[in-house]
């Protein structure tokens, strides 16, 4: 009786399925996997107003901002579609008419004043940012007062956490999502139908503004492991992938099954020298580590070609990128001499420097989150070997608190540098003295002076001049070293089109993805 | 009794000197084998065709060839150079772990058993305590607080092993304190001291041996694991399982970069592991009376 019942249900089961099946074959689904989602990011959710969930929004395609940036980092309108400067402080944006967002109501300047109100009310970066005194909204046209003269509000508009949402559909999430996790109406070409921290299931926006959209369904999975991506992709789990490991490049490189798509980005690995150490205060030292560090190699064999060696800390794409700055080779021989010149020689024998019985040795400080930073780390230790200073690696998650008790001589991050298509924000990020991540302890007089200028300076020409005389000072002041710029790839299935790496990866799922 | 029995018999005892024989070759070999190992470890540094240190970016990620036995890794630093240099530290620091808890452990369960009472109750709880944690997520939690570090990663695991040794010694020593002719020596005037050092420890200290070599080759598996999850060795210091992490993510481009220092575990271990239940038979009166 019992097998009989068994046979009966798996019939039913099998007969369902079938019967099921027609309707999602007609379907497209898309299922991407990214190292770049999660609580570990920052980015889980889809709320642009919160921490760094912004970049989720756009990334898969939920939100869009006013302005967006183009191949060459510079802005242009998107939900905007002109702008004008009234006077320094005041700004006039127009909208783009027939934008609806996908919980039903039309985005107005109404709308958008109530997302950019809520927004510099909660969030932490945006208000120090954008400087937004008043907002007056007026039919499709938004006019923004500033508290100064805020030459890169524009850019700023463009960030992520400026994603335009439907304040009234709020930011709380779908009914019946039980993980709570946030969820909005944006204008892009995708619904989020469910949002948890390591998944986003998004169908697509049939009313969309830009046109039809390809794909019916798409997935949006979080990988831990690199490994673990690279192998989803070999066996068809997933048909996309962001962040894969360079290591892994080779096995879909001239394979015709896979696209690889890469793209230069502001993403810089660079060294800061912790002046608060008494054996770094030698410019002597800093300059030959930052002579004895062989960029060309790190990135074309350590980085499998994935990584551009860096002079300063944008890439060649901005008109304030390497090719405006000069700064020494890597010259072992150059270093050593720039050493003995100041005192540091090999007295016992060692084969390391020491000056007064001390010993060239070096606390080097980074973090393994960033695959890159250990095998830098570990390539470094050996070529300033050569030049005779030792290299303590120290490469640990805990990498904040050794950062906060200055427990190293150098340490080496990696930031977007230009998130905005503008320099101001690496300045502030990390080069004055009043900056969060300056972790040399050091600030330059004429650097600080020049960041007055470009701070309320609005002519492009001579904001990137500015640029270019900050870099130089500190790079000439030997205060930070540029290593290298992240060659950032999505690898698909070559039957997916219409998804391209971009110079500020913001960009990824768009309504032009389609598999053929 | 027939003389068919007597023959019976006589096979009986051919067949037990054939099997001690067989048994006591199979101890030596296995013990040459481990000497070896140890060999190779202690001289190392002389062994190495190249420097295990020296990057060669040039020659990076090439496969084995008759230049680089074992390929070379991404910093082009020869494979072979650097499993050789690794048998010192994965080897001497397995060994130096394994004598510690051994002794550590077993100092307290004499203590234990010879006492009994309060400390007994106190010490034996205290490794109940230990004995209740999954080894190598406390392992972690050890090496996670004291950070990165061969010596740290000893501790660690010597911290959750002596239980083992510990419970073993207390048992043993309870069965020997119970024994007449321990009483008889008691009588005969022997301290406490000498009673433990001249009676106690020589009789028990075979089933620890055993139990010592047979843990070799799970601690060296432990000390890997720690130093695979990044809680062992420093870079650039050439340890195996370090060298398996560094090599895991290029399994398929480049798989020398795992197998070699995979290998130079396995066939480590297998070793340590053989000799151990070699020694184990032939220590065993019952084995070896059969």
């Amino acid at each position: 009786m019992k097998r009989k019942m068994l046979a009966a249900l798996m019939a039913g089961t099998i007969l369902s399925s079938m019967a099921a099946a027609p309707a999602y074959a007609e379907e497209k689904t898309f299922v991407y996997g990214t190292t770049g989602y999660g609580v570990q990011m920052g980015d889980e959710g889809l709320n642009p107003h919160n921490s760094y969930s912004g970049w989720s929004a756009i990334r898969y395609g939920v939100g869009e901002t006013l302005f967006k940036y183009n191949d060459d980092m510079e802005i242009e309108p998107w939900l905007a579609t002109e702008y004008e400067y009234v006077d320094e402080q005041t700004v006039k944006i127009t909208l783009r008419d027939g934008v609806q967002f996908t919980s039903g109501r039309a985005m107005d300047a109404k709308a958008v004043k109530e997302c950019l109100d809520h927004l510099i009310e909660v969030h932490d970066r945006a208000p120090g940012d954008l400087k937004i005194e008043s907002i007056e909204a007026d039919g499709m046209t938004l006019t923004i007062h500033t508290t100064e003269p805020c030459p890169s509000l524009l850019n700023y508009l463009g960030d992520p956490y400026a994603a335009i949402i439907d304040m009234q559909f709020g930011t709380d999430g779908v009914e019946g999502d039980s993980a709570g996790t946030s969820n909005v109406a944006g204008t892009g070409p995708y619904i989020a139908t469910n949002v948890t921290e390591t998944q986003i299931n998004l169908v697509k926006n049939e009313n969309y503004w830009g046109g039809e959209v390809n794909v019916d369904n798409v997935v949006v999975k979080t990988f831990g492991d690199a490994s673990s991506l690279s192998a989803s992709l070999q066996t068809g789990d997933i048909q996309g992938t962001y962040g894969l490991s360079y290591d892994s490049y080779s096995l879909f490189d001239g394979n015709p099954e896979y696209t690889i798509n890469s793209c230069a980005t502001s993403r810089c690995f660079f060294g800061q020298f912790n002046y608060d150490s008494e054996i770094v205060k030698d410019q002597a030292v800093r300059k030959a580590i930052s002579m004895g560090i062989d960029k060309e190699g790190f990135c074309s064999v350590l980085m499998e070609g994935r990584g551009i060696p860096a002079v300063g800390a944008f890439p060649s794409s901005f008109s304030y990128g390497n090719e405006a700055l000069t700064t020494p080779g890597y010259d072992p021989e150059g270093a050593k001499a720039v050493l003995e010149e100041a005192g540091w020689t090999d007295t016992d024998g060692d084969g390391y420097v020491d000056k007064d019985g001390q010993k060239l040795a070096i606390r080097w400080l980074t973090y393994p989150g960033r695959l890159e930073q250990p095998k830098l780390a570990e390539y470094a230790q050996a070529t300033l070997k050569d030049i005779g200073i030792e290299v303590d690696v120290n490469c640990t998650e805990n990498c904040a608190s050794y950062v906060d008790s200055g427990d190293y001589d150098v340490y080496v991050s990696s930031l977007t540098t230009a998130p905005t298509g503008d320099p101001e924000y690496f300045f502030t990020t990390c080069a004055l003295e009043s900056s969060a991540k300056n972790c040399s302890h050091n600030s330059i007089p004429e650097v600080e002076d020049l960041y007055t200028q470009l701070h309320t300076e609005f002519d492009k020409d001579k904001r990137s001049d500015l640029a270019i005389q900050m870099q130089q000072a500190l790079l000439d002041e030997n205060q930070m070293f540029f290593v290298s710029h992240l060659n950032m790839g999505i690898v698909t299935k070559s039957n997916v089109t219409g998804m391209e790496a971009h110079p500020c990866d913001y960009y990824e799922i768009t309504a032009d993805l389609n598999i053929e | 009794m027939n003389e068919n029995t007597i023959q019976m018999e006589h096979i009986t005892i051919r067949e037990q000197k054939v099997r001690k024989n067989h048994m006591k070759a199979k101890l030596i070999f296995f013990l040459t084998l481990a000497v070896i190992l140890l060999l190779v470890a202690v001289f190392a540094k002389y062994l190495c065709p190249y420097d295990p240190y020296a990057q060669d970016l040039m020659s990076a990620q090439k496969p084995p060839s008759a230049e680089h036995l074992m390929g070379t890794d991404r910093y082009g630093r020869d494979m072979l150079s650097r499993v050789i240099m690794g048998s010192t530290i994965s080897i001497f620091a397995t060994l130096i772990l394994v004598a510690v808890v051994a002794i550590t452990g077993t100092a307290i369960g004499i203590i234990c058993g010879w006492n009994g009472g309060k400390v007994d109750t106190i010490l034996m709880r205290i490794s109940d305590l230990f004995l209740a944690f999954p080894s190598l997520v406390f392992a972690l939690a050890v090496a996670g607080v004291l950070g990165g570090g061969v010596q740290n990663a000893i501790i660690a695991l010597a911290v959750i092993s002596w239980p083992k040794f510990a419970r073993l010694a207390r048992g043993l020593t309870l069965a020997q304190k119970a024994s007449p002719y321990l009483m008889a020596a008691r009588l005969a005037g022997s301290s406490t001291p000498k009673l433990l050092a001249k009676h106690i420890l020589p009789n028990i200290a075979g089933p620890i041996l055993v139990t010592a070599v047979l843990d070799i080759g799970t601690t060296m598996m432990e000390l890997a694991g720690l130093s695979f999850l990044g809680l062992g060795v420093k870079p650039p210091m050439a340890e195996w399982g370090s060298m398996i992490s560094d090599g895991r993510v290029m399994l398929q481009t480049a798989p020398w970069m795992v197998l070699s220092p995979g290998g130079a575990i396995f066939v480590t271990v297998m070793i340590f592991n053989l000799l151990g239940d070699t020694v184990r038979d032939y220590m065993d009166p019952k084995e070896r009376n059969q």
